[in-house]
């Protein structure tokens, strides 16, 4: 059977778009998922920082969309996951170098090859996102409880929407503190404008600062907030789509817990 | 041939024949100018509707003079039936009122654009007329009408109602904090940015945007009979 194939956009730029992809693709790889990872933003590529593989590109996704290398020969093995796979932006081309028509028979191999094949959209909504959606089945938006952000996470979805897409949301740096002094939008505000199916809420956590400077999956750290929403992410996606959504907060008693469980509504 | 100004003048409108006749004139005189027309008819006229119509507001002379003049045409032409034109339309009001009473809207052409759904950042919408949006407007959305903006829901993006110059446009959301609003010409910044949780609408008062509780101010239902917008 063929894999899926999600994009991960935002139409803002730099709201977590790049470790959502790596974290979401290492907690599927985890479970035993042959995943792969497309850094779709030409020019500027970062994928390949995030999951501390960039001194091992030989080829990448322009040399492999046109022709000039084998997928599998673009695709590099990461380091401590078997089953996850890169597959780098070029540095020194633009986004003019590859199509869309050329990106759906690329993803159509990759999907032979993967059980998930996750792409990371550049930030904006011209060529490089063209590209990127063009061959994509589904969608999941990150967007942070701000204006600016959601009104950004908007455009795209009606976008995605007009392209036959419909998408899921990632509420990405929420601050539990913040959200109860009123201070931050909270996630429920943000899903009243956006009114699309949310996948998970990401606390803010200075460990993912930490893990993408260093290169490895923030999943790997057991005691990582946002680490283990990734994870549950991962889950949500793959076979388990009513994983109770756990809302980011200050307090950590059970009741609470489980209370906040059965509030949650998708 | 033409005269300037003849004392009965004869058309067929729809089914009848419709008399236009000059009341100030003597009854003889204007039973000559009939008798002058209708005998050019001959047997056009029998049995047929005739309506007399004595112009200008009625009268209890002049429906006198069409009942007169109506047993002299039965008589003496064997026409079948007359009567008055119906009521005359005079003032604004009694038009308005008359539209009331006959339902004039079931025969009104419908003009508004009604949709349903969520209106997103970098879309606009633009209506021809009226615009009726059952769901939300979402910041960076644009909605723009010729006629009124109603939205069934949270107004934030753009809202430009009665463009390019209709003043008399009014714009209302339950949830009503518009990001910018036109009516018209004019142009308001966001009125407040915290809505207060009631049905509000904004038009145009005195040259500037106000934007009230609609309930409260009742603007609508102030007017004494139903218009079409």
């Amino acid at each position: 059977m063929d894999g899926k194939v999600i994009v991960v956009t935002s139409g803002k730029g730099g709201v977590g778009k790049t470790t959502a992809t790596a974290s979401v693709g290492a907690a599927l790889a985890q479970t035993g998922k042959r995943v792969v990872v497309v850094d779709m933003d030409i020019g500027l590529r970062n994928l390949d920082v995030v999951m501390g593989l960039e001194n091992r590109i030989v080829f990448n996704i322009v040399d492999a969309v046109n022709g000039k290398c084998k997928s599998r020969q673009a695709a590099i093995k990461d380091r401590k996951i078997d089953n996850l796979f890169l597959i780098p932006a070029s540095q020194n081309d633009n986004k003019n170098a590859i199509t869309p028509e050329k990106m759906v028979e690329f993803v159509k191999e990759l999907k032979k090859e993967f059980d998930f094949v996750f792409m990371d959209c550049p930030a904006g909504i011209e060529q490089g996102f063209e590209n990127a959606v063009a061959a994509a089945d589904e969608a999941l938006v990150i967007c942070t409880p701000e204006v600016s952000a959601v009104r950004d996470a908007d455009r795209v979805i009606g976008l995605l929407y007009s392209k036959s897409i419909t998408p899921k949301l990632i509420v990405n740096r929420i601050v539990p503190e913040m959200v109860e002094r009123g201070d931050m939008l909270s996630h429920t505000d943000v899903l009243d404008v956006l009114s699309i199916d949310l996948l998970g809420l990401i606390p803010m956590d200075e460990n993912v600062v930490v893990a993408t400077n260093t290169g490895t999956p923030i999943i790997f750290n057991n005691q990582s907030k946002a680490g283990n929403a990734f994870k549950r992410i991962g889950l949500r996606l793959d076979g388990h789509p009513d994983l109770p959504i756990e809302v980011p907060s200050t307090k950590s008693s059970l009741w609470k817990k489980i209370v906040q469980k059965f509030a949650v509504k998708k | 041939m033409i005269k300037d100004n003849p004392v009965v003048k004869l058309k067929g409108v729809g089914d009848s024949l419709w008399i236009t006749l000059d009341p100030a004139q003597p009854v003889d005189v204007i039973q000559k100018e009939m008798d002058r027309l209708f005998n050019r008819m001959k047997h056009l006229a029998v049995n047929a509707r005739i309506i007399i119509d004595t112009g200008g507001k009625d009268s209890k002379e002049k429906s006198k003079l069409v009942q007169e003049l109506g047993f002299y045409l039965k008589e003496k032409f064997c026409v079948g039936y007359v009567s008055m034109p119906p009521r005359q339309r005079v003032v604004d009001e009694e038009r308005a009122r008359k539209k009331d009473v006959s339902r004039s809207w079931e025969h009104h052409k419908n003009n508004v654009l009604m949709l349903a759904g969520r209106v997103r950042s970098g879309q606009k919408v633009v209506a021809k007329k009226h615009l009726l949006i059952m769901g939300d407007v979402n910041p960076g959305a644009e909605v723009q009408a010729a006629g009124d903006i109603i939205v069934m829901g949270t107004l934030k993006g753009l809202a430009a109602a009665g463009q390019p110059e209709n003043e008399e446009a009014i714009v209302a959301a339950l949830v009503f904090c518009p990001s910018l609003l036109k009516i018209g010409g004019y142009v308001a910044g966001a009125p407040s940015l915290q809505s207060m949780g009631i049905a509000e609408f904004a038009h145009v008062e005195h040259g500037e945007i106000i934007v009230e509780d609609y309930l409260k101010a009742g603007f609508f239902g102030k007017l004494p009979w139903l218009e079409v917008r």
